[in-house]
């Protein structure tokens, strides 16, 4: 038998579960989770917290077979006797496994400045992190102030926006998303957010708390009945640490998401792969698809994942592939695009035709088109402006509505086709153009324009033109 | 009796327009008297570098013989125009010389413009404009020793080149944040920025300068700057702007555009239906410009009227701009800045060699214009396109040679 105990209830545990059912795992199946909920959609929480979700519409569908402890918490883990000890109100309960899989995810950081912190660590009243459904539920009305300038924060703060209150976002860049995102893009989405109700407060951070207010870095005190902290998380590893695994940022995992005890695996945002952790939603999802089939004795392995961050709020709809470096590697092309007006912008970094890394704001079809070709590894279409910028399909350049005969030397407004009957009538040689039409003898800024013309006459080959040069062909 | 066509100034405008007027002039109507106040006929400004990158005199002069030999030209070098009269209808030179005219077209070009930074006026600082600057800049320069040219516009370029191809090390001192804030934005200047300091040019951008320096004796000793950094120079070339020459203006009793310059009508006319002005000298309905193809299209403007031809106004919208600065090409097409209504801009580029940027309309798409630097495709090719929606394969034409 292989009986399967999970640690934690989070979405990487719940998906696992459902996967191991639908491959067809008989054996045990356990879910130790901490939360007195149901396992339900993390991502979906900020439109909890501002009410425009109800809480059973959080809730993933149970998984039928699969045991699940609510309100339990697993303090150790004893691998030579492959057994879990856990705590449900005050009341230990073991768990024997076959097969251990950590679940942890990742516990939100509560910054250490006066006020915002308990004694014991955790947030003070009137202050709370947006980790859990709990945390929402310690929400009150009233003014709120949000607290760091990443993805979370944004969409929080977007999000609460909706309920009426004043919300105001305070991050410690020059605008939300400033390591991702340049001034440009940051000024825009800065925008969107405060045309959906939030004061932004850039360069700046919280320096004290006292109950209702909030002082910052520059000065100024700001009226917070509640303060939300989303200032980042860290991976959830002290149980691993506990029982001697392997532990870097997070728990460290191979290719078949196997921690350094063979029959212990560990995936979502408590593992480490090749480096990576906090691989967010979708990859938390793919290591679930992919321990499930490894579990059932099917072939696979966990590559690393694509990052792909998506800020999806009222406010702005977000999305950055790869890293801001990405942008600078040698041999990548670069196409940026800056819509003022509409608020629009994108920035794509492209290597032999594959997208390397990209920003975009506001350009949703861009978005669902760009993700879905980096995910699969596949090529940009050639026409990436128009795909961008959501243009209808336009002809190429041969064929579209360009003037018959261009202008080839400006100074002395001289044509195409006047360069060509000189041409034909002998003047076969740029000299010998330019004293018959007098081309390039002003700045001379059209002599390349000329010799390639003159050479392709030459050579007869004027499909040759057509092709390199459509516009200076008639 | 023919009647009589007084040009003052022998530049590369004033000598476009009667060069096309002889050539039009079939039946003989007119004579030309050309006031010059250089020593040289008028020659190629646009190439005057490559006065010292090989080029002799005679290699960059503009009138060739059949012009020089033309009876109808009177051609007198060295013999400015100093005087002038519009009801007796006279010009007068410097050489005490009263001419009348039937017509008089101005054509006196620009001067350098040098600020007026303490120090400006020492042995050692030079414009860079006539073949006559030239020579005094090829006699100073000493190989290995630094100079430093004030302004960092398509000017400044050229002499820094001039310093550099003299063996001198050179810097470039520009108040603006980048190279060629007038036709170039940021990115484009970037590609120009790594080629030209790859050629070995120092640039401090951002940056004023405070005074040119000496030694006890005058002469110059380096350049401060607006941050306090000194610079060592032995010469100082100033490009920082060009001014119309309208100094006649006053003699003559005739309106200066809003930014100097005689002012004319989109035909080249003065309020006088005698007088014309054209090239860098005319205020165009207040705009000066500055390049030469805009001035050779006043010089056949005004050639054809005074043959009592019908023309069309003077449209001052370049379609195009090339310019090749120390090896890189940048150019611009249609609209490169961003009106009230928000265009929308799309860059494409790599790294640090080239960078092409196009405008599009806010709400139809169609190409107002753009800016190109570095290995980009010829703005000829996208000239059509403006007004037009982007060509689906517009990238190709961008940044052509790679795979469609
Ligand atoms: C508000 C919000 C919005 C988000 N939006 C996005 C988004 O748009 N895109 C995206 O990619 N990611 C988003 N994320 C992150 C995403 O939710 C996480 O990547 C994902 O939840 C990770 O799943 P997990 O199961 O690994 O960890 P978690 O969701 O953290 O679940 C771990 C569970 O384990 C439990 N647990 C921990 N220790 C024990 C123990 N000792 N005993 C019992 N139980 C324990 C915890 O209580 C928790 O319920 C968001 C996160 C939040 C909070
Ligand atoms: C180094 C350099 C590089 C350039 N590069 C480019 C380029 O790449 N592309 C481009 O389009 N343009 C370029 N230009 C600008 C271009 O040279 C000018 O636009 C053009 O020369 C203007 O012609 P003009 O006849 O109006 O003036 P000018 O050529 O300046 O001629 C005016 C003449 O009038 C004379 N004059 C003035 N007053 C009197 C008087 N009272 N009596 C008699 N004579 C008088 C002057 O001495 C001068 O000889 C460059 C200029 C320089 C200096």
């Amino acid at each position: 038998m292989n009986d399967v105990v999970i640690i934690g209830n989070g979405p990487a545990a719940h998906r696992l579960a459902e996967r191991l059912r639908h491959h067809g795992h008989e054996a045990g199946l356990t879910l130790l989770g901490e939360e007195p909920e149901p396992a339900y959609h993390r991502t979906l929480l900020p439109h909890y917290a501002a009410g425009s979700l109800a809480r059973p519409s959080l809730h993933l569908p149970p998984v039928p077979g699969a045991r699940v402890h609510l309100g339990t918490v697993v303090t150790a883990i004893d691998r030579e006797r492959q057994r879990v000890y856990a705590y449900r109100h005050g009341i230990e309960t073991v768990h024997r496994y076959d097969t251990l899989v950590l679940a942890t995810g990742a516990r939100p950081d509560v910054p250490d400045v006066p006020g915002l912190r308990e004694p014991g660590g955790g947030p003070a009243p009137g202050v709370t992190t947006l980790r859990t459904t709990a945390d929402c539920d310690r929400m009150n009305g009233g003014s709120v102030v949000v607290l760091g300038g990443e993805p979370l924060g944004v969409e929080a703060a977007s999000a609460l926006a909706a309920r009426g209150n004043g919300v105001t976002l305070v991050c410690p860049g020059a605008h939300p998303l400033h390591d991702r995102v340049d001034d440009v893009c940051g000024g825009m989405l800065t925008a969107r957010l405060e045309a959906a109700g939030v004061t932004v407060l850039g360069a700046a951070t919280a320096v004290r708390r006292t109950p209702g207010h909030l002082e910052l870095s520059d000065g100024t005190t700001l009226s917070a009945d509640t303060v939300v902290l989303c200032a980042g998380v860290t991976p959830d590893t002290r149980l691993a640490r506990a029982a001697g695994l392997d532990v870097g940022a997070g728990i460290v995992v191979d290719d078949r998401l196997r921690t350094s005890d063979p029959s212990i695996h560990a995936l979502g945002d408590c593992a480490q792969f090749d480096g990576q952790t906090l691989i967010g939603i979708s990859g938390a999802h793919e290591q679930a698809d992919t321990l499930a089939r490894i579990l059932t004795g099917r072939p696979a392995v966990h590559r690393r994942v694509p990052r792909i961050l998506r800020v999806r709020s009222r406010a702005a709809d977000l999305s950055c592939i790869g890293s801001p470096a990405d942008f600078d590697r040698p041999g990548t092309r670069q196409i940026t695009l800056t819509d003022r007006t509409r608020l629009r912008y994108a920035r794509v970094a492209v290597r032999d035709e594959h997208v390397t890394a990209a920003v975009l704001f506001g350009v949703p079809q861009a978005i669902a088109t760009i993700g879905m070709l980096h995910r699969s590894d596949r090529r940009l279409p050639g026409d990436l402006l128009g795909l961008l910028l959501d243009l209808p399909p336009r002809p190429a350049s041969d064929s579209a509505g360009a003037s018959a005969d261009p202008v080839v030397c400006l100074c002395n407004h001289v044509t195409r086709q006047r360069l060509h009957r000189a041409w034909q009538d002998g003047a076969r040689t740029v000299p010998a153009l330019a004293s018959g039409t007098r081309a390039t003898t002003g700045c001379g800024g059209c002599g390349q324009a000329v010799e390639e013309l003159c050479g392709q006459w030459a050579r007869g080959t004027r499909d040759l033109v057509e092709e390199t040069c459509p516009a200076l062909s008639s | 009796m023919p009647r009589t066509l007084v040009v003052i100034g022998h530049g590369m405008v004033g000598h476009r327009l009667a060069e096309r007027l002889l050539a039009l002039d079939t039946e003989a109507a007119w004579r030309v008297v050309i006031l010059a106040e250089e020593p040289d006929p008028a020659y190629d400004r646009v190439g005057l570098s490559s006065y010292l990158d090989g080029k002799s005199k005679p290699d960059l002069i503009l009138a060739g013989p059949d012009f020089l030999n033309d009876p109808r030209v009177d051609l007198r070098l060295s013999c400015p125009a100093v005087a002038a009269d519009r009801t007796t209808r006279t010009v007068g030179t410097a050489d005490g010389d009263l001419i009348p005219y039937d017509a008089l077209v101005l054509a006196t070009g620009s001067r350098p413009f040098v600020p007026p930074v303490p120090g400006h006026d020492r042995a050692g600082c030079f414009v860079y404009r006539t073949f006559d600057d030239l020579d005094a800049i090829r006699a100073a320069a000493r190989p290995g020793r630094p100079g430093v040219v004030i302004g960092g516009g398509l000017l400044g370029l050229e002499a820094a080149n001039a310093l550099r191809l003299l063996g001198m090390r050179a810097h470039v001192v520009e108040t603006a944040p980048h190279l060629m804030p007038a036709q170039l934005d940021p990115g484009a200047a970037r590609v120009l920025h790594h080629h030209v300091t790859d050629l070995g040019l120092r640039l401090h951008l951002g940056t004023a300068t405070a005074s040119v320096d000496g030694y006890p004796d005058g002469s110059v000793s380096g350049v401060t700057l607006g941050d306090g950094t000194v610079v060592e120079a032995d010469v100082v070339v100033f490009a920082a702007g060009i001014r119309p020459r309208d100094e006649l203006a006053t003699v003559l009793a005739l309106e200066r555009g809003e930014r100097g310059g005689f002012a004319v009508s989109d035909r080249c006319r003065t309020a006088d239906p005698h007088v014309w002005a054209v090239g860098e000298c005319a205020s165009v309905e207040g705009r000066c410009h500055g390049l030469v193809a805009p001035g050779y299209r006043m010089a056949e403007s005004v050639a054809r009227q005074l043959l009592g031809q019908k023309v069309e106004p003077f449209d001052g919208t370049d379609p195009t701009t090339t310019l090749k600065l120390m090896g890189v090409n940048v150019a611009t097409f249609g609209a490169t800045r961003h009106g009230e209504d928000g265009a929308v801009e799309a860059v494409f580029s790599e790294g640090t060699a080239r960078y092409a940027k196009v405008l599009l309309g806010p709400d139809t798409g169609e190409i107002l214009g753009g800016i190109l630097a570095g290995h980009t495709g010829s703005p000829m090719a996208l000239a059509p396109f403006l007004g037009t929606r982007p060509p689906a394969d517009l990238e190709r034409l961008l940044l052509p040679g790679r795979p469609a």
